[in-house]
C-alpha cells in the first residue's frame, strides 16, 4: 500500500465517557437496558461500495486527493494488496467500512458493551458504552492502531454515540477513500422506527479532508436466525471475491 | 454413544481416586472408575470446582517394559498391565509445553451478576485453568485411550513440532480451529441465547460456536462447517450439545491431539453457582471418535464469570497471514495425509 505521511498524533487518548446504563450494569446479564434496544439482525437497506457524503463531494485535501487517486490507479491495475487488504487478504474492513458490507449483522448488548456481530467472515466490532474499564492490555496490542480501533460509546437521548479512534490507515472508508491514523469517526445510531436503524457517520480527519463530513446509512431489521459459518479466505483460495457477489 | 470400561479398571480407579482427592470432588469412592458420568445427576450437585491447573497435563510417566508397577490400594494389589503399543508410543514423546493462565480482572462489588436462572448461560466467561497444549488425560487422570492410529497421528505432530517443523493446522491459516480448541484458548467469550439457539462469540479467531436448539429453525448447512454442526437440548439445567459433521479433521489442542472429520464431540455445559454471584461454567466434553480412540473419553474445563472482559481486543489474523512479505503458512509445513 502506498502510504502518505499523516500528521502527528495529538494527545488526549480515548476517555471512557460511559455514563449510561447505570441500572443495566447492576442488573443481571439478561436484563434489558433502559436505553433504546438496538439489538437484532440488520442489513443495509441500499448496498453500496461508496460512503457518500450527505451533501457534495468528499472534501479531500490535496494530500487526501493524491492518496485517493493513487488508490484508483491501483484498483484499475488490480493491485488490490497495495491499497485494499480486505479485498486481497480478507483483512478486517474496519470502521466505518464494515457498515457497508451487504450481508447481515447482529447487534448484541451486554453490560453496556455493544457488539456488532457480522455475518461476513464472522468479524466483530464493539463499542464500549459501559463503565467497564477495558481489560488489561498485557502485550500492548492497543498501542498499535487497529481496524476497529478504540470505540467509546455513550447514549445521547435515543442515540448511541460511538467515537472511534486509533484506526489503522491500512483500512479504507469504503472501497477507495483513504484515511490517516488520526481519523476520528463519530457515529450516531438510532432507531428511526422499530425496523429501521440509522447510522449517521461523521468523518473527521484534517490531513485528508478539509472539514468533517457526514454520511448516513440505513439498515432494515431482518428475521432472527443463526448465521452460517463464513470464512472469507476460503473464497480467496477458490479465486472468488472477498465479498460474495 | 458407546460405553466401554477402560482397559484396566483398577488402574483407572487408582488414578480417579487421586484425581478426585486433588479436586476435592466429594467422596472419592463415589466416582466410578469407568467413563465419566454424563447424566445430569452424575456429578456432585455443586459441580466440580475450578481446577487450578487442569486435571491433566505435564509429562507422562515413562512406562516400564513390564507395565506399571503394582501399588497397594485398599488392600488390592494393582495388576501388572503391559502398556499397549499406542501407550508406549505416546509415553516416548517429549512432554508438552506447560500452559499458563492469566488471571482476569477482579470482579469488584459493582460487577454485573449472572442471571439466577441456571438455564441462562449468557454473559462473559474466561478461563481459570491453564491452557493445555496437549490434553493427554481424561477428567479422571486416565491416559487418553489412543488407538494406534491416534497415537501415530499425535506422535507425528509432536515430533514434527519438536524438530522445528510444525505442521500447518487450521488456526495457523486463519481457519476455525474447532469447538474444543476454540474454547480452550486463554481468551474470553460471550454467550448469547434464545429459545432457538445458543451462540458463543469468542475474542479470537473470529470464533463462533453456534448451537441450534431448534433444528427446524437452524438446519444443517448445505456444506459442512469447520466448527461442525451443533445441536443442543436441555437435560435439567445442563445444556447437552452434540457436534458432528466437521468439514475436516480437527486438532483438539495445540500439539494436535486428533479428531477425525467423522468424530463427534458431546458437550455438557452447566452454570454452577454457589450463591456468591461468582458462577462458573463447567464444560465436560466427551470425545467419541473410533478412528483414533478405543472408546469415548471425557475432559472437563471450567470458565469463570467475568463481565469486565466483555470489551474484546481486536483479532485480525488475515492481515498478518496474507502479508506477501511473510510466509503464508507462517513457516509451518504441510502435514502428510494419512
Amino acid at each position: 500500500m502506498v502510504m502518505i505521511k499523516s500528521r502527528p498524533r495529538h494527545g488526549g487518548g480515548p476517555v471512557l465517557v460511559g455514563a449510561l446504563l447505570a441500572a443495566g450494569i447492576a442488573a443481571s446479564a439478561t436484563a434489558q437496558p433502559a436505553t433504546p434496544n438496538l439489538q437484532g439482525v440488520w442489513k443495509i437497506a441500499a448496498p453500496t461500495n461508496s460512503l457518500k457524503p450527505v451533501s457534495g463531494p468528499v472534501p479531500f485535501t490535496a494530500e487526501g486527493r493524491k492518496q485517493y487517486d493513487e488508490n484508483k490507479r491501483l484498483q484499475a491495475k488490480g493491485d488490490y494488496d497495495d491499497y485494499d487488504i480486505t479485498l486481497s487478504r480478507c483483512s478486517n474492513p474496519g470502521t466505518p467500512r464494515l457498515m457497508l458490507i451487504p450481508s447481515r449483522f447482529k447487534i448484541w448488548e451486554r453490560f453496556g458493551v455493544v457488539t456488532f456481530d457480522f455475518e461476513w467472515n464472522q468479524v466483530i466490532r464493539q463499542v464500549n458504552a459501559s463503565k467497564l474499564e477495558p481489560k488489561e492490555d498485557r502485550i500492548g496490542r492497543r498501542l498499535v492502531p487497529s481496524a476497529t480501533g478504540t470505540a467509546v460509546g455513550r447514549w445521547e437521548g435515543d442515540a448511541l454515540v460511538a467515537e472511534s479512534t486509533n484506526l489503522s490507515e491500512r483500512t479504507l472508508l469504503d472501497d477507495l477513500v483513504p484515511h490517516t491514523v488520526d481519523m476520528k469517526v463519530t457515529e450516531h445510531f438510532r432507531l428511526v422506527d422499530p425496523d429501521t436503524l440509522e447510522d449517521r457517520i461523521t468523518i473527521d480527519d484534517p490531513t485528508y479532508f478539509t472539514r468533517p463530513w457526514d454520511a448516513v446509512l440505513t439498515f432494515k431489521r431482518q428475521p432472527a436466525t443463526l448465521f452460517h459459518e463464513d470464512v472469507c479466505l476460503d473464497r480467496i483460495k477458490a479465486k472468488q471475491p472477498a465479498f460474495p457477489q | 454413544m458407546r460405553t466401554e470400561f477402560p482397559r484396566s479398571t483398577l488402574k483407572g480407579l487408582g488414578v480417579a481416586v487421586a484425581a478426585a482427592l486433588t479436586l476435592g470432588a466429594g467422596a472419592a469412592g463415589a466416582q466410578p472408575a469407568g467413563p465419566p458420568p454424563l447424566g445430569a445427576g452424575g456429578l456432585p450437585s455443586g459441580g466440580l470446582p475450578p481446577l487450578p491447573g487442569g486435571a491433566s497435563g505435564g509429562a507422562l510417566p515413562q512406562l516400564p517394559a513390564g507395565g506399571p508397577a503394582g501399588a497397594p490400594l485398599g488392600g488390592f494389589a494393582m495388576p501388572q498391565v503391559p502398556p499397549t503399543p499406542a501407550e508406549q508410543l505416546i509415553a516416548g514423546l517429549a512432554p508438552p509445553s506447560p500452559g499458563v493462565v492469566f488471571p482476569g480482572p477482579a470482579l469488584g462489588p459493582d460487577a454485573p451478576t449472572s442471571s439466577a436462572d441456571p438455564r441462562d448461560l449468557q454473559g462473559t466467561w474466561y478461563h481459570n485453568q491453564k491452557l493445555e497444549t496437549r490434553i493427554q488425560r481424561d477428567m479422571y487422570g486416565e491416559l487418553a485411550p489412543y488407538n494406534m492410529e491416534g497415537a501415530k497421528v499425535l506422535a507425528r505432530r509432536v515430533k514434527s513440532k519438536d524438530a522445528g517443523k510444525p505442521f500447518v493446522n487450521a488456526s495457523a491459516i486463519c481457519r476455525p480451529p474447532g469447538p474444543l480448541w476454540q474454547r480452550d484458548l486463554n481468551m474470553p467469550f460471550q454467550i448469547f441465547q434464545s429459545n432457538d439457539a445458543v451462540e458463543f462469540v469468542f475474542e479470537e479467531y473470529h470464533g463462533r460456536w453456534r448451537v441450534a436448539l431448534d433444528m427446524a429453525k437452524a438446519p444443517p448447512p448445505a456444506q459442512k462447517d469447520y466448527m461442525g454442526y451443533s445441536v443442543g437440548h436441555w437435560d435439567g439445567a445442563t445444556l447437552v450439545v452434540e457436534t458432528s459433521d466437521f468439514k475436516q479433521a480437527l486438532w483438539l489442542d495445540v500439539d494436535g491431539t486428533p479428531l477425525s472429520a467423522n468424530g463427534k464431540l458431546i458437550q455438557r455445559i452447566r452454570k454452577v453457582d454457589n450463591g456468591d454471584s461468582k458462577p462458573f461454567l463447567e464444560v465436560i466434553t466427551t470425545i467419541d471418535d473410533p478412528t483414533y480412540y478405543t472408546r469415548p473419553w471425557s475432559v472437563v474445563r471450567t470458565f469463570v464469570w467475568n463481565p469486565r472482559m466483555t470489551y474484546f481486543d481486536e483479532y485480525n489474523c488475515e492481515e498478518q497471514v496474507g502479508d506477501p512479505s511473510t510466509d503464508p503458512d507462517a513457516g509451518l509445513v504441510p502435514e502428510p495425509k494419512d
